[in-house]
This record gives structure tokens, sequence and C-alpha cells, in this order.
């Protein structure tokens, strides 16, 4: 039973990227080499302008982020000329938001997505913003793109919420996906209707929630104005820096590495068993635009 | 097979009346108006079956409970921000304090509403009897807090009967654990949701298993106190949890663990008792032997 078992005593030991890649089955020289040839970009973007005191958004400055992001990431001078690299006028997109009401997807982020594919030549018709409705979304059923968008937060069942997570709206049964703490979410990925079709990620940093205790979970009390955004391709890289930078601030906060609650496995797996992404940060090319104070990472 | 048929038919028809009386009882613990806060369209209710579609995820945590049914109700008032209340049927008073036990220590201080309760940031929770209440305002304001505490006296007052805590925490030691550690639970999930043991459910932890998981105020460490159905299923759960945990310790029962730690367990009849992160081998010894006494 021990070798298909993760214990605490894993964890003590750090040994759990080997032991999880051992539970898969994974053969660890293979394992590495694999892991060799994935490089994967991710753009860490904040200004100390984006909220003010009294948690509005600027949607100027939210606007030069997301533009400074897309241009950086896809090496394009102009924005409107990056978006057209991964989006076309006949696409019909989906925009995945979330719409957790403590911590939903800022309407700003939002409209200046939207603003960016309707000037890459998408008719605003052929766009739909949403999220529990999606199953139901004309837009979504019929799309060929999907820009996915959401808060950092940390979750009660999935250790984090993230990118990964922001598409079990799109599982016919999300509790399928729930055993184990969520750990195989990365097969939401698979689904048809989304397989293959995200062109961009958006992990939002405002405000991130990085403690809550149960269901409820939210507390204000564990957010703080780290106003910034994480943008890319791969949404298991995306989380996984997001991970790190909570990790830091529960560091900083509580003083002690306090584990997450459950852990937030299913980043490493969506890497090692799924193969949807990087979540190894020696294999992820972080880079840091705009305000530097108190980066963490 | 006359009688069985009819016996079904009875079942089909008595089934739905019982749930729907048990709604309307439910209901009626709601108040219309408050401080403004008007009652705005008709409550929801969701069960075991449609809770996912109020909650994705955490409506796994109130299955792990004996959870039977949901009533949420919105209010709101011109100008200020809307509260969202929530009453969960968790079928008996120990699970109601079960749920309550699992998301407390957000707060020192009790709100002094219901058999235990706690306010913060906007957000109210309680129990009394089978229920465990939920009161938020999406903002806190000065009026919203009024509002919401006012929901909870009433709701609380409606519910006329206290009822028992788990009989399982009888056998703590007294004054030895921090109030907010304390929790109580049936399932793994739970279990790992406070303290993470393994990703397997090593301790076979299911529906019928009554557990309780406390800090010690002394060294911080942890106490598993876990009652199964019977002296056969503790035995197999404390075989299984050694080879999977503490395989290098199993004619022991006590190991010093990689984080400079010890981890103690062992078996009173049903109970199977564990203690994790003790400073040392002779205070790990000494807590499980307390337990134990008061098993005995």
């Amino acid at each position: 039973m021990k070798k298909n078992v993760i214990t605490r005593r894993d964890f003590l030991r750090g040994s759990v990227a080997t032991t999880l890649a051992v539970t898969m089955g994974l053969p660890l020289e293979i394992k590495a080499e694999e892991e060799a040839k994935k490089k994967t970009k991710v753009i860490l973007i904040r200004d100390a302008d984006v909220i003010d005191k009294r948690g509005n958004i600027n949607s100027k400055v939210i606007q030069r982020m997301l533009d400074k992001s897309v241009t950086t990431l896809f090496r394009k001078k102009d924005p409107v000329e990056a978006w057209k690299i991964f989006i076309k006028p006949d696409d019909i997109v989906g925009i995945k938001s979330n719409a957790w009401g403590p911590l939903p997807t800022p309407k700003e982020i939002e409209s200046v997505l939207k603003k960016r594919i309707i000037d890459a030549g998408v008719p605003e018709g052929n766009i739909g913003i949403d999220d529990r409705g999606v199953l139901k979304n004309r837009i979504f059923l019929n799309s060929t793109a999907l820009v996915n968008v959401r808060p950092l937060r940390t979750h009660h069942w999935s250790g984090v919420g993230g990118c990964i997570k922001n598409y079990i709206m799109f599982a016919p049964s999300p509790p399928f996906y729930h055993p184990d703490s969520c750990a195989n979410l990365a097969a939401v990925w698979k689904l048809p209707i989304v397989q293959d079709k995200t062109r961009l990620n958006v992990l939002v940093l405002l405000t991130p929630l990085f403690h809550g205790i149960g269901a409820h979970h939210f507390d204000s009390t564990y957010t703080w104005p780290y106003k910034g955004i994480l943008v890319g391709t791969d949404p298991v890289a995306l989380d996984a820096v997001g991970l790190k930078i909570l990790e830091l601030k529960r560091r900083a906060y509580f003083g002690e590495d306090v584990f997450l609650k459950p852990p937030a496995k299913h980043i490493a797996i969506a890497d090692i068993k799924h193969k949807l992404g990087t979540s190894d940060l020696k294999e992820i090319e972080l880079l840091k635009l705009g305000w530097m104070e108190e980066i963490l990472i | 097979m006359l009688p069985i048929i009819l016996f079904i038919i009875t079942i089909y028809l008595v089934t739905p009346l019982m749930a729907e009386s048990t709604e309307n009882e439910m209901l009626k613990l709601l108040p219309n108006e408050i401080h403004g806060w008007k009652a705005h369209g008709k409550a929801k209710i969701y069960d075991r079956e449609t809770i996912y579609d109020y909650m994705d995820g955490a409506g796994e945590i109130y299955l792990t409970y004996e959870f039977k049914r949901l009533i949420v109700k919105r209010y709101t008032k011109a100008s200020e921000t809307e509260i969202i209340v929530e009453v969960f049927d968790m079928g008996s008073p120990e699970d109601a304090f079960g749920i309550f036990s699992h998301s407390h220590g957000r707060e020192t201080k009790s709100a002094g509403i219901g058999q235990d309760s706690e306010y913060k940031g906007g957000l109210l929770c309680f129990w009394k009897n089978k229920y465990f209440v939920c009161v938020r305002s999406e903002r806190e304001t000065p009026q919203a807090k009024k509002a919401v505490i006012a929901i909870g006296r009433v709701i609380s007052n409606a519910v006329k009967t206290e009822g028992e805590k788990p009989a399982v925490l009888n056998y703590l030691p007294e004054n030895a654990f921090s109030e907010k550690s304390l929790r109580y639970f049936h399932k793994y999930e739970i279990l790992n949701y406070h303290y993470f043991i393994a990703d397997k459910n090593i301790l076979n932890l299911d529906e019928n298993t009554n557990a309780v998981l406390a800090r010690y105020k002394d060294d911080k460490s942890y106490l598993l106190l876990v009652q199964y159905k019977n002296e056969t299923q503790s035995r197999e759960a404390l075989e299984s949890f050694v080879n999977a945990y503490m395989p290098d310790a199993i004619k022991t029962g006590i190991i010093h663990t990689e984080n400079g730690k010890w981890t103690a367990v062992t078996l009173q009849k049903k109970f199977l008792i564990i203690v994790f992160d003790a400073h040392d081998k002779a205070g790990a010894s000494s807590k499980i032997e307390s337990v134990r006494n008061r098993l005995r």
C-alpha cells in the first residue's frame, strides 16, 4: 500500500514530486527527460495604480497592463497585432470568467479582453462572457477559441482556485472531478468543448486570497493588494507561479510555512499525468514587468 | 406480494410529503423583514442531489456530513448591500456541530447566537439543534452588520430546543485543547483539510466513523480520536495506518518523524488514538495514555 500513498511524511521529506511520479507509474528518468524539453513563458505585470484605496479598478491601467503583457508574450509592438496572432476574425470566442461572489473576475478586465478581441476582428456577436452558464451558452457551445480569466485564491477543496480549476464549469458533472482534492481537474481540459481551444490565460492577482477557513472561505483579512496579473498560454505554469506567490505570502504573513488545506496537488498532476503544461518553476521563464515593490517572487 | 407493493407506494407518497413538511418548517424560521431589509424573491431549496447547483466544490463539505437540505433566502434594502441567509438541515445536532466546527476559528469570541457562533467580516455562522445557519452581507456596513446579527437571533429563537454535541467529545481530556482547534467529522477529506495525513483513506474513515481532531495547548501537538463501529474495524484501520504512515514503527507504534517531532498510535477497543507532532517521545506516550484511560 505504501508506495501508492502520498503521506504527510513525504511532504516533510520533500519527496512529493518523486512520490507523485511513482504513484502515477512514471519512470523518473523519462519524466526528467520530458521536463527538460518544456519551456514556457509567463508574464507577471504589476502596477501600483491599478486599484485605489477603496478597491476600485482603474480601467485604463488594467488595459495598459494587459497590452504590455500580450505584446511581451507574443513579441509584437502593437497590442492589436499581438492579439491577431492568436485570435482570427472568424473565431467564435468564449471568455471564461469567474462569478464567485466575494472575489469575481473584475468586469473591467472582462471588458478590456472583449475590446481587444473585437479589435482583432471578431464581431461582437461572436464573443461571449460566462461562467456557470457555459454549457447552455450558444457562444461557448460553438466556440473556436477560449480566453480564460479568473482571480487567484485559496480554495477549500482544491487548495487553490486558478486557471486549471476555472474550467470546471465545462464539466457536465463537476462532482466527478472532486475526489482526492480535485486531483484530476486537468482532465476537464480534454473535454471536446474545451480541448485545444484556449488561446490566452489571465490569472488575476489584484487582491488575491491567500488563506481561508471553511466552506464560505472568503475573509478579506486574508486578501492583499498585490496589484498584479499573470498572463500566458500555459494554464499550469500560471497556476504554478500563482501558487508560489501564495505560499510566499503565507510564509510572510504567518511567519512560518503553513500547509495549504488541502495541498494544491492538481497543479503538479496536470503536468505530470495530464501533460497540460509545466508546473516546475525551473522550467518556467517568468518575465516580471512594472511595479516591483513586495513582488515576493 | 401485495403488502410489499403497498409499502413501496406508501414510501413514494409519504417521502415527498415529509420533505415538504420539513421545508415548510425551515421556511418558518426565516423573518420577512428586519431593519428595513425585506425578503426578496422565493426561498430556494437544495438537497443532497442539487447542492452543487448552489455551490460547486463547497457542496462536498456538507455531503461528508448527514446534510439533508439547504434553504437560501435573499434580503434587500434600497442603497444597501444584499444579505443572504442559508439554513442547513444537517440531519442531527452532532453534524450541525460538526459542520460548525469545520469552519470555526475565524474569530475568538462567540457572537452569542445559537449554541455557538462566530461573526467576522459580514459573515455570521452558528449552530443550534440540527441546524447550521450562515447569514452574510455582500459588503460589511454598520447597518448590514446589525441586520445580519438580528436575522441570526430571529432564526435562533425560532429553533426552540438545543441539541447534544457528539458523544465522542466526552473522551477528550478536559482543558487540554484550544477550543477553536476542535473539529468533528466522519470522512478523511475533512481530516485532510485540517491536518493532511495522506492522499488516500488510510484510516478507513466513512459515514459511520465519528472522529475528532484537536490541538493540545501545551506543545501544539494534535490528537486524532476515531470511533469505529466495532473492534474489528478499528484494528483494520490501525493496521492500514501503520503500514502506510509509519511502516518503520509497526512494532512500537511510535516514531520520530522528519520534522523532529513524534507520532504515536494505539488502539482501545473500537477507538483509534493518534497523537501527531508531540514535542517529545514521553509527551506523545503520556497523551495517548491519558485518552486511553478515559476510554477504559
